[in-house]
């Protein structure tokens, strides 16, 4: 049986649930874990004690996010980079402190092309497919999200980037049950195994590797 | 020639009751925008039972995982925000029921309880160890779009 991980999940006072509520939840729809991650602008809220292992970091240009990845890099687990304009879709891609990079596809076009692709899987980053546009948008912008989805699959598949697939959720309501998220991902045409590595085995290897890199500079 | 179908137990979580009509209302309209008529014609979805928290649906036998993406899809139905989880996948009524839908459903309390850990706000509802509060700083429930912030328990000892 694998161990399902959620990486990219948003918990109070980012989200609408604390983080112990959403743990409930998953472990209840078959998840061994969550991950929370915080976005950069929310970081400072979340007291000291309770500091999410990961930060999607926000930024507006390509200086901005080189900056951030720097700050962020020793204080947080997982770095992932909030993606949209493709020009810090490149930046993020570009850089191996980078872990993931979430939903390239909002933007105006699919966010990443051959040769991001290509610089995606010499860095080792991931790409985060969110599913959590099939519940919150509605026709025309779901199909323009599954178009670019779809398209970014097969360049990851074409060019060996590794895929992981969450859920993005800000609440309870947001989870997914692992074999939901593998029906979703069958029509933005994962295989079965493909979406099985996505869920499992690719968060997980994410995590030893930040775990290996952090040990490594200590 | 007899038709061969798959039935689907799910659970419901939602923020207010939600009435059977509505959520086969709001099936078919998710399957017809994912899949189109021809689409929705070739899954036969139907709920088949409700009882306000679980249920069952009838689909055909060749499409249960586009079944389980339309119930995955669902994210509101009349305003209320929802989430409809598939438990299983079975051939037949009976063994449905027998399998997945006789489990003991924690009891929703309505409580009245004001709290300030983790957040300032009242505490209206109790599910097992889950507990909803309505806060009064509403900007995290609007981010999430959800009428309650969701604690536990362990969140928050005081309301035990």
């Amino acid at each position: 049986m694998n161990a399902y991980v959620d990486i990219g999940v948003h918990a109070f006072p980012e989200g609408a649930d604390t983080l112990k509520r959403l743990n409930l939840v998953a472990y209840h729809l078959g998840f061994s874990q969550i991950v929370a991650t915080a976005h950069s602008p929310y970081w400072s809220q979340f007291p000291d004690s309770s500091l999410p292992l990961g930060v999607e970091i926000v930024a507006a240009t390509v200086r901005d996010l080189r900056k951030k990845i720097a700050y962020f890099k020793d204080i947080s687990t997982i770095v992932s980079v909030h993606g949209g304009d493709e020009r810090i879709n490149r930046a993020a891609c570009k850089d191996d402190r980078v872990d993931v990079l979430m939903h390239p596809e909002r933007g105006k076009y699919s966010g990443i092309n051959q040769v991001t692709a290509k610089l995606a899987e010499k860095n080792e980053v991931a790409l985060g497919l969110s599913l959590d546009f099939f519940w919150k948008t509605e026709e025309r912008e779901r199909s323009r999200l599954l178009a670019f989805q779809r398209r970014n699959v097969s360049l990851c598949r074409k060019f060996e980037v590794q895929v992981i697939i969450t859920s993005d959720a800000y609440s309870h309501l947001d989870l997914r049950a692992p074999r939901q998220l593998k029906a979703l991902a069958r029509l933005l045409l994962f295989t079965d195994q493909e979406a099985e590595i996505a869920l499992s085995k690719a968060p997980l290897s994410i995590l030893e590797r930040r775990v290996q890199k952090k040990e490594a500079s200590i | 020639m007899r038709d061969n179908y798959r039935y689907v137990a799910f659970r419901l979580s939602f923020e207010d009751p939600i009435k059977a009509r509505d959520l086969q209302t709001e099936i078919a309209r998710t399957a017809k925008s994912l899949f189109g008529d021809v689409g929705v014609s070739k899954l036969s979805v139907r709920v088949v039972a409700f009882d306000g928290t679980k249920g069952l649906v009838r689909c055909d036998f060749r499409h249960v995982p586009e079944v389980q993406a339309v119930l995955a899809s669902i994210g509101k139905i009349k305003n209320n925000r929802v989430c409809v989880t598939t438990i299983g996948t079975s051939g037949t009524i009976k063994a449905a029921i027998e399998k997945y839908l006789q489990i003991e459903e924690k009891i929703r309390r309505i409580i009245s309880s004001y709290v300030t850990v983790p957040i300032s706000g009242k505490a209206v509802r109790i599910c097992g160890k889950e507990i909803d509060i309505i806060p009064e700083d509403r900007e995290t429930i609007d981010r999430a779009d959800v009428q309650f912030i969701g604690i536990t328990i362990d969140d928050n000892e005081r309301l035990i």
